[in-house]
C-alpha cells in the first residue's frame, strides 16, 4: 500500500504569518497602550486561510501497515479540502521548527498579559473604601443568617485545581499583589492534558495534601506528640471520674461500653442523656431489642460491667502513665481477671439474637482455626504471634484547626474571628455523648480530636501502634467513628495511615472468640461492619479503585456465603443453631441490606473509575434488593448516561422512570423527579432555555428545593443572564441558609462574582462571615474560593 | 485563587478614569455534583447520625443517599481542555465598577487564531448607557476549526461623563487540542470491492461517546457500514451497547466499498490514487458537549493489475473428482496498447484443463475485455488452486502467467454410496 500521511499542520508559509501575528501582540501588549481593532494588522490575507484548509499530503514511509489520516478541521469548513492542493510538502524537521518557534512566542504572551495589573496602593484604597461598605452589609447578614444550630451539611468535596494549603500567618490581602487572571496559565500547558475539569472527581481537602502540603507534614510530624492529650484530662473528664470515684478514667469509661449490652449512661453519670432525649435510638442498648429478655435482667445488666472495673484499674494505669511496662503484661493479666467472671447473665445477653446477628462474619481458614484452639484452650491468646495481632495507635495528633476561623483572622482580622463560637473536643463532656454533639454539630474535627484522647485512655494513643493492645467493642467503635470522621473530611492518607495495622480485618484478636473471658460465649466480629465497609472504600479515594473494589468483592463474597448458610437454614456463621423464623428473616434483611450496600459502594468506585458500563450494570442489579429505590436508580443511571454523552440511552432510563412513577400512586417526589431529568436532558442538547423552564416547573410542585433552585441559576447564567442567577442565588442564601450555605452552591456563587465584578473578594468575605456564623469546623473553605 | 474566570483589571491609560473592568468565563457544561457518602448502621456509635447528615445534606438523592452522583449543578471550575470540532462558548461581562454612568459602550470579542481572525460578538452596536454596579453581558459561542493558540481578544471602548473616550481590551490566550487520532488502512477484495478499516483513538482526557463515525463515500462508490450485527429487525452495534471510548482507546471501524456500476465497468482502467472518501465522526462527552470533525479525503492506491487484468467471474464452490467444470475468467487489457492474445493452458499436478492449448484469442483493444469460458478437472481431492493460464502478446512477445487464480473443493462423489 501506499502510505499517505496528512496532519494537522498547517503550512510553512503559515507559520511564518502566525509568527508575525504573535509579534504584533506582543509588541501591543508590551506598550500597553490601545489600537483600534479596526486597524488592519490582524487582518489575516485571505488567500492565507485558504491554504491553511488544505492539508499537506506527505509520502511517509514509517508506517508499515496503518496510516495516519488526519482529520481537517470541522466539515463547514472542509470543503476546500476536497480542491485543496496537495503540494505543500512538509517535512517532520520543519513542523518541528515551526511549532516551537510558536510555543517560545506563546510563552512571552502569556507572561506578558499576566503582568497586567492595578497599581497596589491604588487598590489598597478601593479596598479600604469597601471595607467600610462592606461591613455594614455583613451586619446586616448576620442577623438573618443567626439560627439554631441544626445545620443540615455534610461536608462533600469539590476538586479544586489549587490544593493549596492555606496557611495561618497568610499576608493580609492587601500585602498580596492583585491576582489576575489565570487563564493564560491554563492556556500554557496544553501539553500536560490537565485532567479536563468535567468529572466530579473527589479530590482533597484543604488541609491536607498529597503528602507535600503543610496540611500533611502537620499531621504526621511526631514532635508534638510526646506528651498525649489524654494525659492530661480536660476539667470534664477528670469531674467524670471523681464523680464515679474511680481512680483511673479511661478504664472506666471504657468499660462501661465493654460488655455487649450496657448502657452509655450506666455508669456514666454525666452522660445521661438518656436514650429518649437523643433522637437516634442507641440501638445496641439491650431495651431496643425487644427479642432479647433484656428487661427481665435489667438490673443485672450493671454487674457485669461494673465488676471488671477494679481490676482493670490496676492495670491501665501503667498502660497509659508507664508506658515504659511492657504492654503484654498488662494484656495478660487483663486476661487472667476476667477468665474468673463466668456470669450467667452475662452469657446469656452475650448469646442475644441481635449480637449474633449483627456480628457474624466468616473470618478467613487460618484465623478460624486460630480461633477454635483458642476457644478449645489448645493455647492462650498471650502465645499467638505478634505478627497475627493488631495492634493499632494514633498515627498523628491534633491536626485538627478551624479552617473557618483561620480564614477569618486573615481576610477579617482577628477581632471578627473571636466572634467564631465552635465546639472544640474540650468544650465538650468526653465521652460518647460529647462524641455525638460534636459530629452532629458538624466539627467534625474536632470529633476526630476526642475520638483520639479517648483512644489514648484506651491505650491505643499516639506511637502505640506495633504495642499489644487489647480491643473491645467501643474502642472498635471509636476507631470507626474516627476513621470515618477522616474519610468524610476528606483526609484520607490519615485515615489509610490508621487502617494499616488492622490489616485487613482478619486477625484473630478482632474477634470475640478470642476473649472467651471477656465476652464469654459471643461470637463473631467485633469490627462492625461499617467498618469493613469503610475499609474496602477507602482505597478508591486514593487513586487505588482496583484495591477498592477486590476488597468490596471480599465483602460481597461474605455477605452472599453468610445469606446462603441463612437460607439453607443454619445460623449466618454456617453452625447448626436453630434460628426462629422471625430471627431468620431479620437476619435475611439485615444481611440482604448490607449486600445492597456493599453493590452501592462498588457501583460508586466504579463510577469513580469510569467504568461506566459495570457501573451501570451494578447500579441496575441493586434495584432487585431495593425496589423502593428504582425511581432513584433508574434516574441516577440516566444521569451517567448524560454524563457520558449518550443522550439516546439516558431518555431511555428517563422513559422508564416515567413508567415506573406512573404505575405507583402519584407521589409529588416522582414528579420532581421525572421533571428533573427532563430538564437535564434539556440542558444535554444545549437547550437552556427549556431547561430553566423545567426547573421552575419543579419549583412550582416545591419551591423550597434546593438542587432546583441551584440548577435553575445556573442555567440562568448560560443563557446570559448573570445579574439575575446571582441575585436568585444570593436571595437564597440569606433566606435559608441551613440549606443553601452548601459546598456546591457556595462554590457556584463565588464563580459568579468572580465573573460579576472585581469586588469579588469583598462579597466572599460576606460568604465567609455566614458560614462562621452557622457552619462546624468540618467546613470546606475551598468552596470560598478566597485563598 | 481565580479559576479560570479570567480576571484583568485594566491599566489605568488616564489617570484615576478607567471605570469598568472586562471578565471573561469559559462555559463548559455544567458538572453534576458527587457526594461522598459514609454510612454506618443504627447499631454503630453514631446511631444515626451519619445518616442524619446524609439526608440533610441538600446534594444526595433522597430516599438513595449512598447514590454518588447527584443531581446539583456546578459551574465549570476551569478552563479545561479545548479539541477541535468542540465549541467555545464564554461569558463576557463587563462591568461598570465606578459610582459613573459611562456612555456609547461597544464592546467586541475577535478570535485571533494562527490563519485569521473572527468576529463573535452578538451584535456590534453600541450600549447607549451603563450604570454603577450594572453588566453588559454576552455569551458568544464559535466552533473550533483550528488547532494551535487561539487568542480571545475583548476589546471595550467607552464615554465618560466628562467626555473622555476610552478604550481598553484584555486578551484571552488558550491552545486548541486534537482530540482523535485516526489511522485506515485498506483492504482490496478480488472482486472490485474495497474494504476500509478505521482505527479512531481518544486522544484526550475524558471519555467519549461515538455518536456517528459513518463513511461518505467519493461518487465513485456505494458504501456498507460494517459495524452492526443484525439480528432479526434490532441492529446491535459490534461495540455493545454503550458506545463510548475511554481515553487512549481504540476502536476499529469497517466499510464495505463497491464501485457503483458506471465506475465499475470502467475499474479496469482506474489505476494509481483514487480518492474514497471522508469519515464523519460526531462525538459527545460531559451533558452533551459536542464536537465534530471530519477527515481529509482518505486516498487509496488501486491495485496494480498490469498490462491484462484477469479475473475468475464465474467458478463453482464445490466440484466432484475428475469431473470436468466450467469456469469463466475475464481478461481486460489495462495497458495503453492493444494486444494480440494467445493462451496457453498448462496441466499442473492436481488441475488438468480440457481444450487446445496455444489458441489465439484474437485483438484485444485497450480497455476493452473478453469473457473466457473454460473446462477443467481436479484429480486430487481437497481444495485446489486453478492455476496454469499463460497469455501471450504475440506483437511484443511477452508472456503473462496466471496462477492461483482460483480455489475450488474437490470433492468424492461416490464416498458416501459406497460406505
Amino acid at each position: 500500500y501506499q502510505k499517505l500521511q496528512t496532519d494537522f499542520e498547517h503550512s510553512r508559509l503559515n507559520q511564518a504569518v502566525t509568527k508575525v501575528h504573535l509579534n504584533i501582540i506582543y509588541d501591543i501588549l508590551l506598550q500597553q497602550d490601545s489600537i483600534d481593532l479596526g486597524a488592519g494588522e490582524f487582518v489575516t490575507p485571505q488567500e492565507d486561510s485558504s491554504a491553511t484548509l488544505s492539508e499537506s499530503l506527505m509520502d511517509r514511509l514509517n508506517d508499515q501497515m496503518m496510516e495516519s489520516v488526519m482529520i481537517s478541521d470541522s466539515p463547514n469548513n472542509s470543503e476546500e479540502d476536497d480542491v485543496g492542493p496537495i503540494d505543500s510538502f512538509l517535512d517532520g524537521g520543519l513542523e518541528e521548527n515551526g511549532s516551537s518557534g510558536n510555543k517560545k512566542e506563546e510563552s512571552e504572551i502569556g507572561q506578558n498579559t499576566t503582568e497586567i495589573k492595578v497599581p497596589v496602593d491604588q487598590k489598597e484604597q478601593e479596598c479600604t473604601k469597601d471595607d467600610i461598605k462592606e461591613e455594614i452589609d455583613i451586619e446586616e447578614q448576620i442577623q438573618i443568617v443567626v439560627s439554631p444550630q441544626s445545620e443540615a451539611h455534610s461536608p462533600v468535596v469539590i476538586k479544586s485545581e489549587d490544593p493549596e494549603h492555606q496557611s495561618p500567618k497568610g499576608t493580609s490581602p492587601k500585602d498580596e499583589p492583585v491576582p489576575v487572571c489565570t487563564i493564560f496559565s491554563q492556556g500554557t500547558q496544553p501539553k500536560s492534558l490537565a485532567p479536563d475539569g468535567f468529572q466530579p472527581t473527589l479530590i482533597k481537602s484543604p488541609s491536607f495534601t498529597t503528602g507535600s502540603g503543610g496540611g500533611s507534614d502537620e499531621a504526621v510530624t511526631p514532635s508534638k506528640m510526646t506528651a498525649p492529650l489524654v494525659c492530661q484530662p480536660s476539667p470534664s473528664l477528670s469531674k467524670f471520674f471523681t464523680d464515679n470515684g474511680q481512680a483511673n478514667p479511661a478504664s472506666d469509661f471504657f468499660d462501661s461500653f465493654t460488655a455487649p449490652s450496657s448502657f452509655i449512661s450506666i455508669s456514666n453519670p454525666n452522660a445521661d442523656v438518656s436514650p429518649a432525649s437523643t433522637p437516634a435510638p442507641l440501638s445496641f442498648t439491650p431495651e431496643h431489642q425487644p427479642p432479647t429478655p433484656v428487661s427481665v435482667f435489667g438490673p443485672t445488666v450493671t454487674e457485669p460491667t461494673t465488676k471488671p472495673q477494679s481490676p482493670i484499674s490496676q492495670t491501665v494505669p501503667s498502660l497509659n502513665l508507664a508506658s515504659s511496662t511492657p504492654q503484654a503484661q498488662p494484656f495478660n493479666q487483663l486476661q487472667a481477671v476476667f477468665s474468673g467472671t463466668d456470669d450467667p447473665f452475662a452469657t446469656a445477653l452475650s448469646l442475644s439474637e441481635v449480637d449474633r446477628r449483627h456480628d457474624a462474619w466468616l473470618p478467613c481458614e487460618e484465623t478460624r482455626k486460630m480461633l477454635i484452639s483458642v476457644a478449645t484452650q489448645q493455647y492462650g491468646p498471650a502465645y499467638v504471634d505478634t505478627n497475627r495481632l493488631t495492634m493499632p495507635g494514633l498515627k498523628f495528633d491534633n491536626l485538627q484547626g478551624d479552617a473557618v476561623k483561620d480564614l477569618m483572622v486573615r481576610f477579617l482580622g482577628e477581632q471578627a474571628a473571636m466572634k467564631r463560637q465552635v465546639l472544640t473536643a474540650s468544650s465538650v463532656e468526653q465521652s460518647f455523648v460529647g462524641l455525638k454533639q460534636l459530629v452532629s454539630s458538624k466539627n467534625w474535627r474536632a470529633a476526630v480530636d476526642l475520638t483520639g484522647r479517648l483512644l489514648t485512655a484506651h491505650g491505643q494513643g499516639y506511637g502505640k501502634a506495633g504495642q499489644p493492645t487489647s480491643h473491645t467493642t467501643d474502642s472498635l467503635q471509636l476507631w470507626f467513628v474516627r476513621l470515618a470522621l477522616l474519610t468524610k473530611l476528606n483526609l484520607f492518607q490519615n485515615a489509610e495511615l490508621e487502617f494499616e495495622p488492622f490489616g485487613n480485618l482478619d486477625q484473630p484478636d478482632l474477634y470475640y472468640e478470642y476473649y472467651p473471658s471477656v465476652y464469654p460465649g459471643r461470637r463473631g466480629s467485633m469490627v462492625p461492619f461499617s467498618m469493613r465497609l469503610l475499609h474496602a472504600e477507602l482505597p478508591q479515594y486514593l487513586a487505588k479503585p482496583q484495591e477498592a473494589l477486590d476488597r468490596l468483592h471480599n465483602l460481597k463474597t461474605v455477605c452472599l456465603a453468610i445469606l446462603e448458610n441463612l437460607e439453607k437454614g443454619s445460623a449466618e456463621d454456617g453452625s447448626m443453631i436453630t434460628l426462629t423464623q422471625e430471627n431468620r428473616q431479620a437476619s435475611l434483611k439485615l444481611w440482604r441490606s448490607r449486600l445492597s450496600r456493599v453493590m452501592y459502594s462498588m457501583a460508586n468506585c466504579l463510577l469513580l473509575m469510569k467504568d461506566y458500563i459495570l457501573a451501570v450494570e451494578t447500579y441496575h442489579s441493586i434495584i432487585q434488593y431495593e425496589p423502593q429505590q428504582r425511581v432513584q436508580l433508574l434516574s441516577g443511571i440516566g444521569r451517567i448516561f448524560l454524563q457520558v454523552g449518550d443522550v439516546k440511552m439516558a431518555e431511555v432510563y428517563f422513559q422508564d422512570v416515567e413508567k415506573s412513577c406512573q404505575m405507583k400512586a402519584r407521589d409529588p417526589t416522582h414528579t420532581t423527579c421525572v421533571l428533573m431529568n427532563r430538564a437535564f436532558v434539556y440542558l444535554s442538547q444545549n437547550s437552556y432555555a427549556e431547561a430553566h423552564a423545567s426547573f421552575l416547573e419543579v419549583l412550582k410542585i416545591d419551591p423550597r428545593h434546593p438542587v432546583t433552585n441551584n440548577n435553575a441559576a445556573v442555567c440562568l447564567l448560560y443563557l446570559g443572564r448573570l445579574k439575575e442567577s446571582l441575585g436568585q442565588l444570593e436571595g437564597l442564601v440569606q433566606q435559608d441558609p441551613a440549606l443553601y450555605l452548601h459546598e456546591s452552591v457556595l462554590f457556584n456563587l463565588t464563580t459568579m462574582y468572580e465573573l460579576e465584578s472585581s469586588r469579588s473578594t469583598q462579597k466572599k468575605q460576606a460568604l465567609l462571615e455566614a458560614v462562621a456564623c452557622r457552619e462546624g469546623d468540618s467546613f470546606n473553605t475551598q468552596c470560598l474560593k478566597l485563598v | 485563587m481565580f479559576n479560570h474566570v479570567g480576571r484583568f483589571v485594566h491599566p489605568d491609560v488616564s489617570q484615576g478614569c478607567q471605570l469598568s473592568c472586562i471578565k471573561m468565563m469559559r462555559l463548559t457544561k455544567p458538572t453534576l455534583f458527587t457526594n461522598l457518602p459514609v454510612t454506618c448502621e443504627d447499631r454503630d456509635l453514631p446511631g444515626d447520625l451519619f445518616g442524619q447528615l446524609m439526608r440533610d445534606d441538600p446534594s444526595t438523592i433522597k430516599g438513595a443517599e449512598t447514590l454518588m452522583l447527584g443531581e446539583m449543578l456546578t459551574l465549570p471550575q476551569n478552563f479545561g481542555n479545548i479539541f477541535l470540532g468542540e465549541t467555545f462558548s464564554s461569558y463576557i461581562s463587563v462591568h461598570n465598577d465606578s459610582s459613573q454612568v459611562v456612555k456609547d459602550i461597544l464592546v467586541k470579542a475577535d478570535l485571533q487564531t494562527s490563519s485569521q481572525r473572527l468576529n463573535l460578538s452578538a451584535s456590534n452596536s453600541a450600549v447607549a448607557e451603563l450604570k454603577p454596579e450594572s453588566c453588559i453581558d454576552d455569551v458568544i459561542h464559535h466552533e473550533v476549526k483550528e488547532i494551535g493558540t487561539h487568542i480571545l481578544v475583548c476589546a471595550v471602548s467607552y464615554t465618560t461623563q466628562c467626555g473622555e473616550k476610552l478604550y481598553f481590551r484584555k486578551f484571552f490566550k488558550f491552545q486548541v487540542l486534537k482530540p482523535l487520532d485516526v489511522k485506515t488502512k485498506f483492504y482490496n477484495a478480488e472482486t472490485d470491492e474495497v474494504f476500509l478499516e478505521a482505527q479512531i483513538q481518544n486522544i484526550t482526557t475524558s471519555p467519549m461517546f461515538m455518536e456517528k463515525v459513518s463513511l461518505e463515500p467519493s461518487m465513485m462508490y456505494n458504501v456498507t457500514e460494517l459495524n452492526i450485527v443484525t439480528s432479526g429487525d434490532q441492529g446491535e452495534s459490534t461495540f455493545g451497547k454503550m458506545s463510548y471510548l475511554q481515553p487512549m482507546d481504540t476502536r476499529q471501524y469497517l466499510y464495505c466499498l463497491k464501485p457503483k456500476p458506471e465506475y465499475a465497468e470502467k475499474a479496469g482502467v482506474i489505476k494509481g490514487v483514487t480518492v474514497i472518501g471522508k469519515l464523519d465522526i460526531v462525538w459527545k462527552t460531559n451533558l452533551g458537549e459536542r464536537g465534530r470533525l471530519q477527515t481529509s479525503q482518505l486516498q487509496r492506491m488501486a491495485p496494480g493489475y498490469g498490462d491484462i487484468r484477469m479475473s475468475v467471474e464465474m467458478i463453482p464452490e464445490t466440484v466432484n473428482l475428475e469431473e470436468p467444470f466450467d469456469i469463466t475468467c475475464k481478461i481486460i487489457n489495462c495497458s495503453e496498447r492493444t494486444m494480440d492474445l494467445q493462451l496457453e493452458m498448462c496441466n499442473t499436478r492436481t488441475v488438468h484443463w480440457c481444450g487446445i492449448s496455444g489458441r489465439q484469442l484474437g485483438k484485444l483493444t485497450p480497455g476493452a475485455s473478453l469473457l473466457l469460458p473454460l473446462t477443467v478437472f481436479s484429480s486430487v481431492q481437497g481444495l485446489q488452486s486453478i492455476s496454469g493460464l499463460r497469455l501471450t502478446d504475440t506483437f511484443l512477445k511477452r508472456t503473462y502467467e496466471y496462477d492461483d487464480i482460483a480455489q475450488v473443493c474437490v470433492v468424492c462423489p461416490f464416498l458416501n454410496n459406497e460406505c
